[in-house]
């Protein structure tokens, strides 16, 4: 069971370094990733929200609505662990 | 980032990552993960992302750690392997 | 081939971590241990979209002198991309909240069992 487990995990990882093959380099300023739609929030987020700090512009103004399902989430899993750890009335 | 301290913070990351899951008592699991989750938040804060490593630090170091303690702490602290 | 390593070895550690998670989900037999296992597949998830967003000669996503409301440009390739930042601060707190019910699956399991070894809790459901 244990060797079954090891020669899985070693496949998947050989298959994940081959496609790390593709990937831009590490630190590199013209991969993809910031090409594409970062530019404009990086040069609009301050004049559009007036704040320095992108990541809170981001976070809390253009994606208000996705910080508020994260709170829906977490009332979720507290209502969840409220209702697995509730120990049941014994009834006679 | 330092290309030494960088590579110095993914041993240290790596070490600690196969120590919480192999070692017997689970509560010295939990304080290894703690210690594993500091070291990612350095790493983070090395790469730039301020935000998400002072999460880290206070969610996941935090908050994370004193669930597993509780968890171990209601159920048994030994464990087979 | 030593300028491939450089620029990829980063890469690799990631996947490394990531297996590591992934062999004590599915190799161990202690529910706590496969939960840390599930910590720390996701951390290794984190660690690599934020690598992602790294850019070299860049700068923190703040800009500086963002309150003088001064006449210089802001310059994109000056500061790193802040876009994975704010999906992986989601990821975190998602992460927390799914650790928490998972551990509250694993003392019911326990009270009901009175162990957390999986093929102890197997025999004793035959």
């Amino acid at each position: 069971m244990r060797i079954l487990a090891l020669i899985t995990v070693i496949i998947t990882g050989i298959i994940l370094i081959y496609g790390t093959v593709d990937m831009p380099d590490w630190g590199d300023p013209n991969s993809p990733a910031s090409k594409h739609v970062s530019p404009e929030y990086i040069e609009e987020a301050l004049e559009k929200t007036a704040t320095p700090n992108i990541v809170t512009a981001v976070l809390a103004d253009y994606r208000s609505y996705d910080t508020l399902g994260e709170t829906a989430v977490i009332f979720t899993a507290g209502i969840a662990c409220i209702l697995i750890l509730r120990r049941r009335r014994q009834r006679k | 980032m330092i290309a030494a301290f960088d590579f110095m913070l993914l041993l240290f990351v790596i070490i600690c990552a196969i120590a919480a899951i192999s070692v017997k008592d689970l509560l010295s699991a939990v304080y290894i993960l703690g210690a594993y989750s500091f070291f990612m938040c350095l790493l983070w804060a090395g790469m730039g992302a301020v935000d998400v490593a002072f999460t880290e630090a206070s969610v996941s170091a935090g908050i994370g750690t004193v669930l597993l303690i509780a968890a171990v702490s209601k159920t048994k602290r030994r464990s087979k392997d | 081939m030593f300028d491939f390593i450089v620029s990829k070895y980063n890469y690799w550690i990631y996947v490394i971590l990531m297996m590591i998670g992934f062999y004590a989900m599915i190799g161990k037999r202690n529910l706590v241990k496969k939960i840390i296992g599930m910590n720390l597949f996701q951390t290794a998830i984190i660690l690599f979209f934020v690598s992602t967003a790294a850019k070299r000669g860049g700068t923190l996503p703040i800009i500086e002198h963002g309150h003088d409301h001064g006449a210089h440009a802001i310059e994109a390739a000056a500061y790193i991309n802040p876009l994975p930042h704010v999906l992986m601060l989601t990821a975190i707190v998602v992460m927390v909240s799914t650790l928490g019910v998972a551990l509250a699956i694993v003392i019911a399991i326990y009270r009901r069992y009175n162990t957390l070894e999986e093929d102890e809790i197997l025999r004793q459901r035959k």
